[in-house]
């Protein structure tokens, strides 16, 4: 264990035997608390006004120094993280606020909707900083419940840099930003979603079911992110019209997209279509998954034994299930499975793992969506084709189409939803 | 297998049965000794017949026959036991896969399952069922010699009771049995040795050979650590014990430990440890008589460890994932499946009693890593 890691750990045994006894635990300093409302009681939480505004400057300092941390410290060996940090960004910040500050009307008055309370994912280490942030941003008081099973590399180093922002932060911060970790508690979990005014669920479906469970107040709201599914579609005759360099600059781009979470991330895609004319899309194939490969190579992505296992048995069940015409396992790392007309998974087959499908038009897509699909990244199509895909789905599904690279690139309208614009509310006030 | 001789009758009446199917004549495996076919020998008559049941259960499971199509395995016979195409062990966790008709099922093998996870689902027809008691039989032979011996369980009749809802070891403690008479459960209800049990049973068999079995930590948590405290004496037994060494590494026990510990403390000193899985009929892979830890394949099975890089079969020495592959399994395409243990094979046809392949078994793969937002691991573990 490093220097500075030591120390922030001494710190938390430290305050965990001063600070009160309880099933609710502090992430930041160890504070332990007995119940939800100890620790809304903590929080200065009275169900009535957030102590900060949208764009409260206090707030945007507090995510800056975020940031800063996030740029500078041991999130540096983690690219989701890196881009973390260049969200969090003051300038990136400010100007998202001049942004919705300029599409306000003059009667309205933009306020804070209170207390958000997030359930994030356990093992997406770094999403809940997202929806934290922008709930922040937009003046509320939040309390996230941090999974057990977040733990890897990447968490904590993320954890730590928000410890270190939160110790630098103007106290009426510090204070009304609460990460906690409490086992299987459903008194607290009952408590948090009966006091807030926001409640926040990150997936799978399953987690969702069982959180709604708990009720929330009449007047509260929800937001869910339930199991999504993501796709590359490529427009054959753009791919062959392609230089080497475009090509391979295309590549790379669906090794982002695709290998960063090792294809877990909802965004990232697992199947892959090709649209042109039979001669366009086999000429396509033959080259992509070859510099796809390269890149894994150049890259030096490797998965492990017990992942290649995983994708040899999604594999064989895509099959046993009539779905795969074919398996061509290039590598452990590159495995691409053809399917037809009977259809594809959405289950997540592994990391690197690629349905491909090919279609004469773009049109023939739309019977094959729906609400699962979040994310359409895309290559060798033009905006008219993009735009009227979109209106010809009409929202059947997918919440937005962006280019093959940027998959993972997180805005603040995520999966359709403004997020920024669900955490405040709008108080029209006419005169007389 | 035309270089040694068949039993008459049996033998005969199965090669006709099997025949009408174009499946392997099965009978002939059970005339040689086990762990007495030299290698080549065996690969031979083991891909003639690997390469008929992958025909056979391709015409016979239509699942079977598109993962076949899908993963590029024309009609033509493999060349090489290692080229024969094989299954993902979890397949059968999975999806039902039969090779024949409903009604003609007769058994359904199910591996224990944690709370939560799915179940290997094997089906067997009354053939097949009637193959996995002879073959075992035949298997331990080796070990046990033909005579029924007294048999101590290192278990509690508990575990057979509820004939409904089977654990492994149930499973385990029920396939034994047949092998010994006069059977007594070591334990009681509450998993604690019945000293006045275990003593009447070496007072009336402890002077002659008798069998003990059961599961590896259950022998040596709640028979050795007892037994050796009661200062009893079971010099004269011969114990098979399977389930794994991990928990048991994760007490410091090593195989060579637990050998030295239970001869030393009890007087035991032939003990077999066997690997094997639900999964393959018949595939119970025994420890060789010098003990030391390393298995031998019974005469109609045998492992190919691969390279998990390229899925090649690794060298003699390297470490690997392990395949096993069998001629028995005939109602269910079972008969080359990939596991996800780790193995290595030691030696061909060098071991001091034994022939054939002489490997370890080195534990689990690890699990990979679950990423993404999904709170259930979508491919069923």
């Amino acid at each position: 264990m490093s220097a500075p890691e030591a120390v922030v750990s001494r710190r938390l045994v430290d305050a965990t035997t001063s600070l009160g006894a309880g099933p609710i635990v502090s992430r930041l300093d160890g504070t332990r608390h007995a119940d939800a409302a100890s620790l809304l009681d903590r929080m200065g939480w009275d169900g009535g006004a957030s102590p900060l505004r949208p764009g409260d400057p206090r707030a945007v300092a507090f995510l800056g120094r975020v940031s800063h941390h996030l740029l500078r410290g041991a999130a540096r060996s983690h690219p989701e993280l890196v881009a973390l940090g260049y969200f969090l960004r003051p300038t990136e910040l400010e100007r998202l606020l001049a942004d919705r500050a300029g599409r306000t009307a003059p009667d309205t008055v933009v306020v804070p909707r209170g207390l958000v309370f997030h359930v994030p994912p356990a093992n997406v280490d770094t999403i809940f900083v997202y929806s934290w942030a922008l709930s922040l941003l937009a003046g509320n008081a939040n309390v996230v419940r941090l999974s057990d099973r977040t733990d890897g590399a990447a968490a904590r180093a993320l954890v730590d840099a928000v410890r270190l922002a939160a110790a630098e932060a103007d106290p009426v911060v510090a204070r009304t930003q609460a990460l906690v970790g409490y086992g299987h508690d459903d008194a607290v979990t009952a408590a948090l979603s009966e006091a807030c005014d926001v409640r926040v669920l990150w997936g799978g479906d399953a987690a969702v079911h069982r959180l709604r469970g708990f009720p929330l107040a009449p007047g509260a709201r929800e937001l869910t992110f339930p199991d999504r599914f993501s796709l590359a579609v490529i427009g054959a005759a753009g791919y062959l019209a392609l230089d080497a360099d475009g090509r391979d600059r295309l590549a790379a781009g669906l090794f982002n997209d695709a290998y960063w979470f090792d294809q877990a991330a909802c965004a990232s895609p697992r199947l892959v279509v090709l649209v042109g004319d039979d001669a366009a899309c086999a000429a396509t194939d033959a080259d992509l998954w070859l510099r796809l490969a390269a890149t894994v190579d150049r890259r030096a992505y490797r998965v492990e034994t017990g992942t290649a296992i995983d994708k040899r048995v999604a594999t064989v069940g895509l099959a046993l299930d009539g779905l795969a015409c074919a398996v061509r396992w290039c590598s452990n790392e590159v495995v691409v499975v053809d399917v037809g007309a009977a259809g594809f998974s959405r289950v997540h087959a592994g990391a690197g793992t690629f349905q491909v499908l090919r279609l004469p038009t773009l049109d023939a897509l739309v019977p094959l969506l729906g609400r699962r699909d979040q994310t359409l990244t895309h290559a060798g199509l033009g905006a008219d084709e993009l735009t009227g895909l979109a209106r010809l789905l009409n929202g059947r599904g997918v919440d937005r189409m962006v280019p093959v690279g940027q998959a993972l690139t997180f805005a603040a309208v995520w999966d359709g939803e403004d997020l920024f614009e669900a955490f405040v509310r709008r108080v029209t006030v006419r005169p007389a | 297998m035309s270089a040694v001789a068949a039993g008459p009758d049996a033998a005969t009446a199965t090669a006709t049965a099997t025949a009408a199917l174009d499946l392997p004549d099965l009978g002939a495996w059970f005339a040689a000794e086990p762990f007495s076919v030299p290698q080549a020998d065996k690969e031979r008559a083991l891909l003639a017949d690997l390469n008929r049941l992958t025909a056979h259960h391709r015409r016979a499971c239509a699942p079977y026959a598109r993962v076949l199509d899908a993963f590029g395995h024309g009609d033509g016979a493999a060349t090489s036991v290692a080229g024969v195409p094989m299954l993902p062990v979890r397949a059968f966790k999975t999806h039902r896969l039969a090779s024949v008709p409903d009604d003609e099922v007769f058994k359904t093998l199910t591996s224990s399952g944690t709370t939560g996870a799915a179940v290997s689902r094997i089906l067997l027809d009354k053939g097949a069922a009637a193959l996995q008691t002879k073959a075992l039989a035949h298997t331990m032979r080796a070990v046990l010699g033909r005579d029924r011996l007294p048999m101590l369980l290192a278990d509690s009749a508990a575990i057979v009771k509820d004939r409904r809802s089977f654990s492994a070891r149930g499973a385990g403690v029920l396939g034994m049995m047949p092998f010994g008479r006069d059977h007594v459960f070591a334990l009681d209800a509450d998993m604690r040795l019945d000293e006045a049990a275990v003593r009447g049973f070496l007072e009336r068999h402890g002077n002659a050979p008798f069998l003990v079995f059961g599961f590896t930590f259950m022998v040596w948590l709640h028979l050795y650590e007892p037994a050796r405290a009661a200062g009893l004496d079971l010099s004269n037994g011969t114990l098979v014990h399977s389930g794994g060494w991990k928990t048991m590494v994760d007490r410091a026990v090593d195989p060579a430990t637990f050998r030295r510990r239970l001869r030393d403390d009890t007087g035991l000193t032939r003990m077999h440890n066997f690997y094997g899985m639900v999964e393959q009929i018949g595939s119970v892979f025994l420890e060789g008589p010098e003990g030391d830890g390393t298995l031998y394949p019974p005469s109609f099975a045998d492992v190919v460890v691969r390279d998990p890089a390229t899925w090649e079969e690794a060298a003699v020495g390297q470490v690997g994932v392990i395949e096993v592959v069998s001629a028995l399994p005939t109602s269910y395409p079972g008969h080359a499946l990939l596991t996800e243990d780790l193995g290595v094979v030691e030696g061909v046809d060098d071991g001091p009693a034994w022939r054939g392949k002489r490997f370890r078994v080195l534990g689990r793969v690890p699990k990979a890593e679950v990423r993404g937002c999904s709170d259930t691991v979508t491919v069923p573990r």
